[in-house]
């Protein structure tokens, strides 16, 4: 029992603290066959999106919630049924619920903070509900401190809306004013700190000096620390603390900050997550396509194909998603194609059933042979909607793993990855870059540019022999050029002081034209190289592994060193504790990306029992990064 | 973990009353009492309550009874506890007429619904309110047909096992027979019937599926009826369209000849 206590994720947590919210602030009952009390549900888009990815529509109607509706919409008043809300408590949603509670909406109201509640905007609250006599209706007032979206067991971000408030070009723009920096970084303590409330753990952190790692890990020991010498008001006693008091240990909580290793979010991918966030709309597990983008020519003079918009939902309950998400690309391809195999033998044995049926009273043997069937006829039904459900789950996958296999095919992603990947492992290079900078077929400009930047960034050279290069850039014009020096520049000052190692990664590939499919399957992969990817450590993975093995390494040696339960201001270097972590929370400052959660997870896998969560400020694809580096730089280019 | 800040909210509340009074802001009681009035009465929430309440009494009554209703009932045990077959028949009629009144007054509450308001949002929660009550009573009624079923066997398994109590010497051996012959049959029979309940379950499943569909092929029906129609008009209008411009042709064929032929009036009156 402890030890499954001790092992609820954070998602887990979370999902949790929703429920117990949904409930009207009290534990939900095991009993299934209870009577149903319905509510409506009003969240702000933070609220939202903490929600979605952890309850669906469905997961909502089953606990009673009848309507899900946006806080700053147009609201009917439903004066038999209570309220409950979700939002932060900002200036215009604390109008927005004071007007609510004027015009008399609902029958009562549960008032759920994502974060804490200030004194005053209570007291507006207050007399608000005084002036419309509806004090007795506010039934309940909570703060809920959960300030963040978890998207998987072992990752988090801070927030979606807003994010370019917080964003890699808000923090490190040139012209930024102290006061912004410290408006960005409190936002970004207090949704970490609800993430420790949530967690329930009070970690011991290990922080870079100089940059916004820093700043963020000092801010947080303050918080932190103010709260547990609060006694009356600490938020670590309790039940959630119970389970941290049967590990010994406290979790190691790692800052990082996105400068220290600016190749990652640029690189060329191979794994799916990572794969759909880099060439599809992928945000908060839900992939956004165009359908019907015609592969068809459209015959003359008829309209144009509509292009229908289709989302999907990748859940942790999607088994396929959660056993290959990490998965390479053509392992992925191969397993769709074996899971529809397998439907496609469930759904045979239910069609075969129906002709055996037709047997029936033509002899003896009849009435046995019944009981058999019977017995599988019930078995079928009762497995009808699980059978369903795994159809759609295949069509899914089909669908987005062809929508990515196009991109990796008309873009030829497969030799850019390869080609990055040595660059990375410093081991010999088959190919000249020009090669692949001027052929045409090869990528979008944007594919080529992170080319570029990857191998500048790892070869170290010198910009002013780089530009010779620039005039192989296909189809660039000026502009691009200008700010494309622009980058180099940049990129080269952020690398200067660490030049980042990317350990030694080694990649086969398994013959060039190596048709993974048999025919008749959608995923022929002609021509797209099937490369096996050793295990390498991304400079974020290397980082943690020093911190949490202890071991000792030029790079982290000099990390600050912060223990909120100690008594005494810990300005120490040197920790306290010298056995290895078994649990360790990863942030990055400034945005993070899929293929760095991937790395930590197989870093993860590598090591029994261990734990690694992995959050960042925000979650960018290199097309997103790209702008933001250059918009950074805008207010230093000269238009032509 | 999340921190109840209702006791925060209330002492807000004094002071804001507090400071308040000390400025003179009052708050005529009145007033409150228009606020209110203006509430629009709806009786659709007590309604629902009303048959929520229901089914929890029949919820309850089901799970009283169901110890005596499923008991064996041995030898040992006393009367007093055991239940007749009448009982049993009894507690089945009228659990089958108390499911299908609650099933009637949801289906009744599902028009009046869709009747009276006007605002989507209302239509759509009363929808999901109707939904979770038909869920509540789907859920109670699984209890009586799993208890029932349960009976259904129990019935089969007992009468296998009555032995009958007179049986004279000479008869005797033809009777163990006789009996052994019926038990036999009464196996197949007890099979039969086993799985004739399994297959009503499986029917009750089918027809749920069926009557699902038939909404949807209702609908189907309509568009397919509504495209006709369409298509019929989008023909009479084709039709209309190539008289329209067969006649246009007409007229500019005359015309032009008409054209022509001035001109050559013109021209022969010219020379």
């Amino acid at each position: 029992p402890t030890t499954s206590k001790m092992a609820a994720s954070v998602r887990e947590k979370q999902t949790v603290a929703l429920k117990r919210m949904l409930n009207f602030n009290a534990p939900p009952l095991k009993n299934t066959a209870a009577e149903p009390v319905w509510k409506v549900l009003i969240y702000d888009r933070f609220g939202q999106d903490i929600i979605s990815p952890l309850l669906s529509v469905k997961e909502l109607r089953d606990m009673g919630i009848t309507l899900h509706l946006l806080l700053h919409s147009d609201r009917d008043p439903i004066p038999d049924v209570p309220a409950i809300y979700f939002v932060m408590p900002t200036e215009e949603n604390i109008d927005r619920i004071c007007q609510d509670l004027r015009n008399q909406l609902y029958e009562s109201y549960y008032l759920n903070f994502i974060s804490a509640i200030s004194r005053s905007k209570l007291e507006d609250i207050a007399s608000a509900a005084l002036a419309a006599n509806a004090v007795s209706q506010v039934t309940k007032v909570f703060d809920q401190y959960l300030n963040f979206i978890t998207l998987e067991d072992d990752m988090f971000i801070l927030c979606h809306q807003n994010k370019e408030l917080i964003s890699y070009h808000a923090i490190n723009r040139p012209d930024i004013q102290d006061t912004d920096m410290d408006a960005i970084m409190d936002t970004i303590v207090d949704s970490l700190f609800c993430f420790f409330v949530t967690l329930g753990a009070v970690p011991i952190i290990r922080c870079p000096r100089g940059n916004a790692a820093e700043m963020v890990a000092v801010k947080l020991d303050k918080k932190l620390r103010e709260n547990l010498r609060d006694a009356r008001n600490s938020l670590f006693t309790g039940d959630s603390m119970a389970a941290g008091q049967f590990s010994f240990q406290r979790p190691l909580f790692v800052l990082a900050d996105r400068n220290v290793d600016m190749a990652t979010p640029l690189h060329h991918t191979w794994t799916y997550q990572a794969l759909i966030h880099d060439v599809l709309d992928f945000h908060l597990n839900r992939v956004m396509m165009e359908e019907g983008a015609g592969a068809e020519p459209s015959p003359a003079g008829a309209r144009p194909k509509k292009k229908s918009r289709k989302t999907y939902d990748l859940t942790a309950a999607d088994k396929f998603w959660q056993k290959h998400k990490g998965s390479p690309f053509p392992e992925v391809a191969e397993s769709v194609q074996e899971e529809l195999d397998t439907y496609r033998a469930q759904e045979d044995e239910v069609k075969r059933l129906k002709s055996i049926m037709g047997l029936e009273g033509e002899d003896e043997g009849a009435i046995s042979m019944l009981s058999d069937n019977t017995a599988k006829l019930t078995s079928a039904v009762s497995s009808l909607p699980e059978l369903l459900e795994k159809k759609r789950l295949i069509d899914l996958h089909t669908n987005v793993a062809t929508a990515v296999l196009d991109h990796i095919k008309s873009r030829k992603l497969d030799v850019y990855f390869e080609y990055e990947e040595k660059l990375m492992s410093k081991s010999t290079l088959d190919k000249s870059l020009l090669d692949i900078i001027s052929d045409p077929d090869a990528g979008t400009p944007e594919d080529k540019m992170r080319l570029f930047l990857i191998y500048y960034i790892t070869t170290q050279q010198a910009p002013t022999e780089v530009r010779a290069h620039e005039t192989e850039l296909n189809g660039t014009d000026k502009v691009h050029r200008l700010v494309f020096n622009q980058q180099i520049d940049k990129a080269f000052t952020k690398m200067a002081s660490t030049p980042a190692n990317y350990g030694n990664s080694g990649v086969k590939p398994m013959g060039l034209f190596s048709r993974v499919m048999n025919t008749g399957s959608q995923f022929v992969m002609e021509g797209v190289k099937n490369l096996v990817l050793k295990q390498h450590n991304l400079p974020v993975t290397r980082i943690l592994d020093n911190l949490m093995e202890m071991k000792s390494h030029p790079e982290t040696d000099d990390y600050r060193y912060f223990d909120p339960k100690m008594l005494r201001g810990s300005e120490s270097s040197i920790p306290r504790n010298k056995n290895p972590f078994q649990e360790a929370i990863v942030f990055v400052v400034g945005g993070g990306n899929y293929i760095e959660y991937q790395n930590l997870v197989d870093y993860t896998k590598s090591k029994q029992g261990k734990k690694v969560v992995y959050g960042c400020s925000e979650l960018f694809n290199s097309a997103q990064f790209i702008k933001q580096v250059r918009a950074a730089d805008c207010s230093d280019m000269m238009l032509l | 973990m999340a921190v109840d800040r209702t006791l925060l909210f209330k002492a807000s509340v004094k002071t804001v009353k507090t400071r308040n009074k000390a400025i003179g802001i009052g708050f005529d009681s009145t007033k409150d009492e228009i606020f209110k009035r203006t509430r629009p009465k709806s009786g659709f929430s007590p309604k629902a309550k009303e048959v929520i309440t229901n089914i929890t009494k029949l919820k309850d009554f089901l799970l009283q009874h169901r110890k005596d209703y499923v008991s064996a009932g041995s030898l040992i045990s006393s009367d007093l506890t055991r239940m007749t077959d009448s009982e049993r028949d009894q507690i089945d009629q009228d659990a089958q007429i108390f499911m299908r009144t609650c099933s009637e007054a949801i289906k009744q509450l599902r028009n009046e619904a869709e009747k009276k308001v006007t605002s989507s949002q209302i239509k759509e929660h009363r929808g999901a309110v109707l939904d979770l009550i038909e869920m509540y009573l789907k859920g109670v009624c699984k209890l009586y047909s799993e208890q029932r079923a349960i009976r259904v066997k129990r019935m089969v398994d007992k009468k296998r096992l009555y032995v009958p109590v007179k049986i004279t010497f000479y008869f005797e051996q033809e009777n163990q027979r006789l009996v052994s012959e019926m038990n036999s049959l009464v196996d197949e029979v007890r099979q039969i019937e086993g799985k004739v309940v399994e297959i009503s379950r499986l029917q009750e499943i089918f027809a749920e599926k069926v009557l699902q569909q038939e909404t949807e092929i209702d609908s189907i029906h309509q568009l397919v009826v509504g495209a006709t129609e369409n298509v019929k008009e989008g023909n009479e209008d084709i039709r209309e369209a190539i008289k329209n411009n067969a006649g246009f042709r007409v007229w500019i064929l005359f015309f032009l000849v008409m054209c022509s032929f001035s001109l050559l009036f013109l021209d022969w009156y010219d020379s």
